[in-house]
């Protein structure tokens, strides 16, 4: 039995042998299959590991979200929200604290960046206390400083500050407003921060022109986080217009913001798809003569169909395993010490203040067997069965000239 | 008899449109240890009767016999472990694999029995010895003279110690200095126990002195002259 | 090119031998091993980065809880990728209501799904 079983394990590796000798005499075209393949997968490998790190990143940081944010709407499109709602919602059993915020966008037109610009009472906020913990140099300003600004790294580097401490930015009637810089956000907040400037609630109002009497949103906090979506419901029977977005569905929001169906992604499909289906129409276009002459050949020196199908698989298995191995490998080295560089033109786009991407992608066996399923196995199947159609040339037809 | 044919028939496409009868009522014997030669035209049916006793395939009808085993009816599979054990082919154009070395185009029979590389290395330089090849053992077959590849394609045929060599028309691109050398080596073997059956058309084969029995073959019958 | 002294290419001729004394399938087992091995530094190397990174994490909580931000700040060039999570579903058709995507960053960052 012993001896039985040590042939069978000695054949095995005779056939596996025979299809790495059969691999390398074939190198250049066994290479150009390994490499295409690699390179499917190393795009598929690392659109799943940035947006999974991403993802990761976004659920570490996002628990710690409003557990409501409270917004106005007006035919489908946000609008200013009347500071007066604070005295409703106070009025909402469950509710602990509301403060108002001020925020939006300012584009500056000669470095042609978006800057996130939030003006809010810091002090009134859980854990107000606990920001300067998140700057690199300086603080934050007090509640009644006015022109004073806590800015991210990215507008410290776009302002070209060196040195100076005040900047200006446009109202929108065109007036200067000038900020002196009160601190900057720590490289290691970027992800979150680094388009970021923290101001006054008042000095926010100046710079967008914001009538007295209406914030940009609210940030609502409950007394038992159990009872968040009771109190949303409420607070949408109770005023008119509004959009209750809760902590759990900003978490949402990010479990779903990347995904196979988003535009990048379905091209990265899409090419994984092209590819395979060349690869398999050329398995499948027929042996040359030579091939069939080959395995005639074997076959009449004692070879079975079986062994001859053993060699084609263990050619797709290797060469589909080694194209695996490679391409997750430098989809690793691509998004965590290349920081997804090839990705940076669909993940930034024509932003002009870009954060360094610190990921650290989670690579579990489930990951990683989603992925062999979804490349190595069509390939696999691809290859058999012109393998078993080739196993089938018979034996005689390497006799006769 | 190491080969019994008995009424042996062999029809292609049985039933169909394209239905070809390459033999018909094969009667044939062949002791152990003797040389017999096929010989005939080419369509004759000689590459099918040399495929029957090579159990590549088994008759349609008729009874065949090869090394104690009946071979109709024989499944597909084990007419290869049959074929493994008892038969050793030489090719017209010897079909040596070019890419391979001369090493591994010998020991090609070998891999699917499960015989380690140390073995198979053992064997190989063994025959490669006793045919004064040793030289080109890690040369790529493609590379080597016709006089070479020809000893290299008998050397394949012996590595498993088979007891029946077959061999299709082995001097057909073989000039006569060459064709003489393959029937001396034929020759040494028959002396050494094997038994040979060659099928060919060319007169230095058939009018060997070593060949015991010349069987003509036309139209898929023996033709008794 | 100048030739190499032969004590040079000793090492080379002796790692020849050696890998065609070898069977292809042992042969083929080492790289794998090396593969995996050099995998498995990565993966090691990587997560040491993870711990390093794990200690900004203080900050960044810090910073999320203390201004409400719902956010990361990776696609500023549009408020729909920028803040998807709070943006309304207007956003991406703000020029038109049958506006194509023009910005790179829409065709990786989906728009937000109705509330």
């Amino acid at each position: 039995m012993a001896t039985i079983s040590r042939t069978n394990l000695e054949k095995q590796l005779n056939i596996l042998d025979y299809a790495l000798s059969s691999l390398w005499r074939r190198r250049l075209k066994s290479l150009s299959v390994l490499l295409v393949f690699a390179a499917v997968i190393f795009l598929l490998a690392s659109f799943q590991m940035v947006t999974q790190a991403l993802t990761d990143k976004a659920r570490q940081v996002l628990v710690h979200t409003p557990e409501i944010t409270l917004q106005k709407m007006s035919a489908g499109r946000q609008e200013a929200i009347p500071l007066a709602y604070q005295e409703q919602l106070a009025g909402i059993f469950g509710i602990r604290k509301v403060v108002p915020r001020i925020w939006g966008y300012y584009f500056d037109e000669v470095r042609l960046a978006n800057y996130t610009v939030m003006g809010m009472a810091v002090d009134q906020m859980p854990e107000g206390a606990r920001l300067d913990t998140a700057l690199a140099s300086g603080a934050m300003p007090g509640p009644d400083e006015q022109g004073r600004a806590v800015i991210g790294q990215a507008i410290s580097k776009a302002l070209a500050l060196e040195g100076r401490a005040t900047f200006s930015l446009f109202r929108p009637d065109l007036s200067l407003k000038g900020f002196t810089v009160s601190g900057e956000f720590s490289s290691d907040t970027d992800i979150l921060t680094n388009d970021l400037m923290v101001m006054s609630l008042a000095d926010a109002r100046d710079l967008f022109a914001l009538p007295s009497g209406l914030v940009t949103d609210f940030c609502i906090y409950v007394a038992n986080p159990k009872e968040i979506e009771t109190i949303a419901k409420k607070i949408a029977a109770a005023l008119p217009s509004v959009r209750v977005l809760t902590r759990p569905q900003i978490q949402k929001t990010y479990q779903v913001v990347f995904g196979w169906r988003s535009g990048f992604g379905s091209i990265c499909l899409l090419a994984a798809l092209a590819a395979f289906v060349i690869l398999a129409w050329d398995k499948a276009s027929g042996l040359s003569p030579e091939e069939r002459r080959e395995i005639a050949i074997l076959k009449v020196l004692g070879w079975e169909t079986s062994d001859i199908l053993a060699v084609r698989f263990w050619e797709s298995v290797i060469v589909s395993g080694l194209a695996c191995l490679a391409g997750m490998t430098a989809a690793y080295l691509h998004v965590v010490y290349f920081a997804a560089a090839l990705f940076r033109p669909v993940l930034m786009g024509w932003s002009v203040l870009r954060p360094e991407l610190q990921l650290a992608p989670r690579i579990e066996a489930g990951d990683v067997l989603l992925l062999i399923a979804f490349t190595v196995i069509p390939y696999l199947a691809a290859t058999v069965i012109p393998a078993w159609r080739s196993a089938t040339v018979p034996a005689d037809s390497a006799l006769g000239g | 008899m190491l080969i019994e044919l008995s009424g042996v028939s062999k029809i292609y496409n049985q039933g169909r449109a394209n239905e070809v009868r390459a033999l018909t009522g094969i009667d044939l014997g062949v002791e152990q240890g003797s040389m017999v030669c096929l010989k005939g035209p080419s369509g004759s049916g000689k590459s099918t009767l040399l495929a029957i006793i090579g159990c590549i395939f088994p008759p349609t009808s008729g009874k065949a016999a090869i090394a104690d085993r009946q071979l109709a009816r024989l499944p597909d599979r084990f007419l290869t472990l049959h074929r493994r054990e008892t038969i050793g082919f030489i090719f017209q154009r010897f079909n040596i694999l070019p890419e391979l070395t001369v090493l591994e185009n010998i020991t090609l029979p070998l891999l699917p029995l499960g015989v380690p590389p140390k073995e198979r290395r053992q064997r190989a330089h063994e025959l490669l010895e006793r045919f004064a090849i040793s030289h080109r053992a890690k040369f790529p077959a493609g590379q080597i003279s016709g006089g070479e590849l020809q000893r290299v394609a008998i050397a394949r045929a012996l590595i498993n110690n088979q007891p029946i060599i077959l061999a299709d028309e082995p001097t057909a691109h073989l000039d006569t200095a060459l064709s003489r050398e393959f029937m001396e080596i034929m020759q040494q073997l028959k002396e050494a126990g094997k038994t040979i059956v060659i099928a060919s058309h060319d007169p230095l084969v058939f009018d060997h002195p070593a060949i015991d029995r010349t069987v003509t073959i036309k139209d898929g019958k023996i033709h008794v002259s | 090119m100048p030739r190499l002294p032969s004590r040079w290419c000793s090492p080379c001729a002796t790692a020849r031998r050696c890998a065609e004394a070898m069977r292809p399938a042992f042969l083929f087992f080492i790289l794998l091993c090396l593969l995996l091995a050099l995998d498995g530094a990565l993966l090691a190397a990587g997560r040491s980065r993870s711990k390093a990174q794990g200690a900004s994490l203080g900050k960044l909580a810090a910073a999320t809880s203390a201004l409400g931000l719902t956010d990361l700040a990776v696609a500023t060039e549009a408020r729909y990728t920028r803040h998807p999570a709070v943006s309304d579903p207007m956003a991406p058709f703000m020029d038109h209501p049958g506006a194509i995507e023009h910005f790179p960053t829409g065709a990786f960052w989906r728009p937000p799904s109705s509330h």
